[in-house]
């Protein structure tokens, strides 16, 4: 086995309610990223998925109150480092899809400068060729007429439209080691689904990404993930590749979870 | 109400242009006509970017149509005054794609829930409050959830509070714009099939927009399969997904991954680049990607034409040879 690139090592925490009390939310969370691979987190909703990959990248929310637990990312444990630290980590060599990919673009700039300003942030170089790298991310996301569509604001996107220039930002602007990303296909057709896929996929073979997908789409992690994290309930309930997870679920919850991803057979 | 089909939405030769740089147009949706009868469920489905969105906002007004019509229990919603759009609200509901950005985040869901019952049904305090727990119930929260604001909520959370409120007015027609793609498998099968519960019980006509083709089939009666501003395919679902005749739809149904282990499918591809909706040349919105393409197909647009009972399709190529998988 290689050494992983990140590691969550017994994540617990909970959230301070408004009347002070603490409602416990993840209990001993532990799993591992093997490098160059595409791990799955999968789940309840509610269970605790963008909480931790929230956490992972220190943009947890106020009001969350970590009790236990660390997170070694090439060695080092992120939730030791200052905030300075964290924010050169942070875009630089990991970098997350949230899952509401239009609340996190900015209204008021178009979507080619957002894009252009990131990688000049994060590459230097000239103004010029910070757009023509926006533009040309865009259209590896499949983003029609890209060179358009980075002069026009995230309003005039539609749903799916915004959540690729998420990506284009995430993974192609920015060129991290961990790619974290939060239900990145779900506003997509399947058509398109597939292609950024195919796109993430390649980015690990050819660039040595290290990518970790939230999705309910198990169609998805059949498909295109080497191992599967599945979480209930602020837990961790199992681990394991793809084909085990598949094939000999060891869980209840995790045989119930694929029960149900075949509607018809569900409903039957 | 009795068992007889009674149209709850109609509309016909529905646009949307949106004015670009360059005094160009975008063309979003470009002569739609459907037709939804109560107690059935109407899926739309097509790609990213090819108008789904916008028919839903222009059904109830959220955004003005450019040109055509739109009839909600037989009333002319296109010719309806600003002022007495409360009372269509009353009727038609919409769930949002995004649930973040329809979610006031300086309300409650308590605050949330209760508008609708105040505003539309005029309930008191206290059937407000009963029927809000009973709502966030249905969605499967519980009463706990009402005290959270929007941002206390996971995404899938977030998604059932837009499908609660959206019922609490109990609409004769609901529009649900990706009203699942946010939940687990689990909570999915759950919340379809209250959704099931509830159209048997009161008759609701559904719109039901998403890219989940496992949804669609569940659910729906009759698909519009959309591409590029307009309906390319439409009919029964058993029939569309069984016989898909256009090839745009026989491209979607074969890219929906399966979830299950090991089985590797053969994905039919569109080559080319997805064209721009911002001035759409003549002829069949497809051309250029389309593995069947003909020289007449880039002459004029072709129309829906019926190729079984109630089975529309907009290729005469697939049509003409015969070509049926
Ligand atoms: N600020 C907050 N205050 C209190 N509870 C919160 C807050 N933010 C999130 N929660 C709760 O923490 C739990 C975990 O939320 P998280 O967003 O990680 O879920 P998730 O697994 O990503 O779910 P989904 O699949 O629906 O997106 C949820 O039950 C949610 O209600
Ligand atoms: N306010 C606007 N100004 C300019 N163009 C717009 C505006 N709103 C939508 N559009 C454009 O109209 C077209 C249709 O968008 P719409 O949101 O209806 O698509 P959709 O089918 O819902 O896509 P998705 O599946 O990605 O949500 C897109 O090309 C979009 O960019
Ligand atoms: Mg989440
Ligand atoms: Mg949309």
């Amino acid at each position: 086995m290689t050494v992983p690139l990140l590691r969550v090592d017994g994540l617990g925490g909970a959230f301070r309610r408004r009347d002070g009390g603490l409602t416990p939310v993840l209990h001993d969370v532990s799993f591992a990223l093997q490098p160059g691979c595409i791990t799955a987190v999968v789940g309840e909703t509610g269970s605790g998925k963008s909480l931790t990959a929230l956490t992972i990248l220190g943009l947890q929310p106020s009001a969350f109150v970590r009790r236990s637990g660390r997170i070694l990312f090439a060695g080092q444990d992120l939730l030791a480092l200052p905030p300075s630290a964290m924010r050169a980590v942070r875009g630089r060599r990991i970098s997350m899809v949230f899952q509401d990919a239009r609340a996190a673009l900015n209204p008021v700039f178009s979507v080619g400068a957002q894009l252009a300003d990131v990688h000049r942030l994060q590459h230097g170089g000239s103004a010029r060729a910070a757009w023509d790298a926006a533009v040309e991310a865009l259209r590896r996301v499949r983003i029609p007429e890209a060179e358009r569509r980075a002069r026009q604001y995230p309003h005039e996107f539609s749903g799916g439209m915004a959540q690729r220039a998420m990506i284009a930002m995430a993974a192609l602007v920015c060129t991290p080691a961990l790619l974290i990303l939060d239900e990145p296909t779900t506003g997509l057709d399947v058509t398109i689904q597939s292609d950024i896929m195919e796109l993430i996929v390649e980015l690990c073979r050819d660039r040595g990404l290290t990518a970790c997908l939230i999705t309910h789409d198990l169609g998805v992690v059949a498909e295109s993930c080497e191992e599967v994290v599945v979480m209930n309930a602020g837990r961790v309930v199992e681990t394991g590749t793809t084909e085990a997870i598949f094939t000999r679920p060891q869980q209840p919850y995790t045989r119930r979870l694929l029960a149900a991803s075949r509607l018809d057979a569900a409903a039957a | 109400m009795n068992g007889a089909p009674y149209t709850v939405l109609r509309t016909r030769g529905l646009a949307k242009q949106y004015p670009v740089a360059g005094g160009r147009r975008l063309v979003a949706v470009d002569g739609v006509d459907l037709a939804l009868d109560a107690g059935r469920t109407l899926a739309l489905v097509g790609e990213s970017g090819s108008g789904k969105s916008t028919i839903a906002r222009c059904v109830v007004r959220l955004v003005e149509p450019s040109a055509g019509e739109v009839w909600i229990n037989g009333r002319a919603v296109h010719a309806m005054g600003r002022g007495s759009l409360p009372e269509l609200y009353r009727e038609a509901q919409m769930v949002f794609q995004d649930p973040n950005g329809s979610l006031n985040p300086r309300m409650t869901v308590r605050q949330v829930l209760h508008e609708p019952l105040r505003l539309h049904l005029k309930l008191d305090r206290e059937r407000r409050e009963a029927r809000a727990r009973q709502l966030v119930e249905q969605v499967g929260l519980t009463p706990a959830h009402l005290d959270r604001y929007p941002h206390e909520l996971s995404g899938g959370q977030r998604q059932r509070i837009g499908i609660a409120r959206a019922l609490a007015v109990e609409p004769d027609l609901l529009i649900l714009d990706e009203p699942t793609s946010s939940l687990d498998v689990s909570v999915r099968g759950d919340i379809l099939a209250l959704l099931l519960r509830l159209q048997r019980e009161m008759r609701l006509a559904y719109l039901f927009i998403t890219h989940d083709l496992q949804v669609v089939r569940h659910v729906a009666d009759d698909v519009a399969v959309m591409y590029l501003g307009g309906i390319v395919e439409s009919g029964p679902v058993a029939e569309v997904f069984a016989r898909p005749a256009h090839p745009y739809t026989r491209a979607l149904l074969s890219a929906a991954p399966v979830p299950e282990w090991g089985v590797t499918r053969t994905r039919l591809r569109l080559a080319g680049e997805i064209p721009s909706p911002i001035d759409p040349p003549p002829g069949c919105r497809l051309v250029g990607r389309c593995p069947l393409a003909q020289p007449g197909c880039s002459a004029a647009r072709p129309p829906l034409v019926e190729v079984s009972p109630g089975h529309l399709s907009a290729c005469p190529v697939t049509l003409t040879a015969g070509d049926r998988p």
